[in-house]
């Protein structure tokens, strides 16, 4: 029986060695514990307790194998985690967003399209690409810091001209393309729902006359205010007063709507016949939704405009100190 | 002063840091004269180096791909063993990390009377 632990032991340590180098292995790891353990019986154990202790002291055979083979036991060093993270946070950051819009605006203009299409498209495209980009890039990685290809290049030098540039001004760049989303998708999904999504429109088909199309300036007019601001480059009284105006007046709207039942389609049939009101409850829902929002988006940018007013410089939350970043 | 548990462990984790590297000079110094893996476990554990049996093993195969030390199989006794020998490169380098050693000693021991000296002065 102590043999075979011996034997065992040896061989499992053996398996996940480099082939050529086992034989020599071999002998050495089964002489060094062979000392050990007539050390160990000299001392007046006996020879099954020696052997037990013996390689119970050894360890582990597989992290012993992988130390014979100067094998790293992990997937990707602190050397290269930095660049990895970073490739990462853009891939996620940056092409995610860009694929998935594509893949719900193409979803969008297939022959039968409907909204739950539309985010089956969206929750898979989102959970096949991730997974995709998370398991090549780390992949690649992997295979980059075994075999020490490219290192070099990748890891690079820091200097000064790594450091992020904080853009001075209202809206950064991506701020301003964030803010030109919402208002695309709204009226994008706004004109669609008439013809496509349900086979009757959700949204009262009588307001195209004058309410529908009221809606659609207002909020293109949020497209044409944020456009404003990202060229004013900061925060202002005007921009302040312009977008509360906004705001008001298209939460007012749709308030005014909800409220007289002028909002959702009669003949849309999808809020069925249950028990309790469907249509109500989703109607308070959205009215409370609409009212805080617009509230919030009134006092945050004149929040925003108040402090640029002041002069107040960044403040990073946690230090109690102010930043001249921008 | 009192050493909590968390003291000891974290005392552990620094000693470990700072004994890191001493096996290599050591087991470089003690090979000058030929020895065999468990040998060389116990002359270091008998000279006051902590060292495992799984640490010791592997580093003597990679110092000697390193061509700091050769090995050669004797096949005279009952048992055969690879005995390894300190190369000239393996004792040059451990002159040089000796040497090191040496300089640190020296550069820490003088911190050290500095500091209880001239308490507070930034000389």
């Amino acid at each position: 029986m102590t043999t075979t632990l011996v034997d065992r032991y040896v061989y499992t340590a053996l398996r996940r060695v480099p082939e050529q180098q086992r034989a020599d292995i071999d002998r050495e790891l089964r002489a060094s514990i062979d000392d050990a353990v007539d050390a160990r019986v000299e001392a007046g154990e006996s020879r099954e307790a020696a052997i037990e202790t013996t390689l119970l002291e050894l360890g582990d055979p597989d992290r012993l194998a992988d130390s014979y083979a100067g094998r790293r036991n992990f997937l990707i060093g602190p050397e290269l985690y930095g660049v990895w993270r970073r490739i990462m946070m853009m891939l996620f950051t940056t092409i995610l967003p860009i694929v998935v819009v594509a893949v719900a605006v193409i979803e969008l203009f297939a022959d039968d399209v409907t909204v739950g299409s539309v985010i089956g498209a969206i929750v898979t495209s989102t959970i096949g690409v991730s997974v995709h980009m998370a398991f090549w890039t780390t992949g690649v990685f992997a295979v980059i810091e075994r075999t020490g290809l490219g290192q070099a290049e990748l890891k690079g030098k820091w200097s000064l001209a790594d450091l992020p540039k904080y853009e001075r001004g209202a809206l950064s760049r991506l701020d301003f393309a964030g803010t030109l989303v919402w208002p695309v998708l709204a009226i994008a999904a706004l004109v669609l729902q008439q013809f496509t999504f349900t086979d009757e429109p959700l949204l009262d088909p009588a307001n195209w006359s004058f309410w529908w199309p009221a809606l659609i300036v207002l909020t293109a007019l949020k497209g044409v205010w944020a456009l404003w601001v990202y060229r004013l480059g900061r925060w202002t009284r005007q921009v302040a007063i312009v977008n509360a105006v906004q705001s008001v007046a298209t939460g007012a709207l749709m308030v005014y709507l909800l409220a007289t039942d002028k909002f959702f389609n009669p003949a849309f049939t999808g809020f069925g016949d249950a028990d309790v009101d469907l249509r109500s409850w989703i109607t308070v829902v959205v009215i409370a939704g609409v009212v805080l929002g617009s509230l919030y988006d009134s006092f945050d940018v004149a929040r925003k405009a108040e402090q640029a007013r002041k002069g107040l410089p960044a403040r990073v939350p946690g230090t109690g100190n102010t930043y001249s970043i921008g | 002063m009192v050493l909590d548990m968390t003291t000891d462990a974290t005392l552990a984790s620094h000693l470990q840091e700072l004994r890191r590297g001493t096996v290599v000079v050591a087991s470089l110094t003690v090979l000058r004269t030929p020895g065999y893996g468990y040998s060389l476990l116990e002359t270091l554990s008998e000279a006051g180096f902590e060292v495992e049996a799984n640490t010791l093993y592997p580093l003597l195969r990679r110092l000697e791909s390193q061509g700091l030390l050769t090995s050669a199989w004797n096949t005279d006794e009952a048992r055969p063993r690879k005995f390894y020998t300190t190369t000239d490169q393996g004792n040059a380098v451990a002159d040089a990390l000796r040497t090191e050693w040496a300089r640190l000693d020296d550069a820490i021991g003088d911190l050290s009377t500095e500091t209880s000296t001239t308490p507070g002065s930034d000389k």
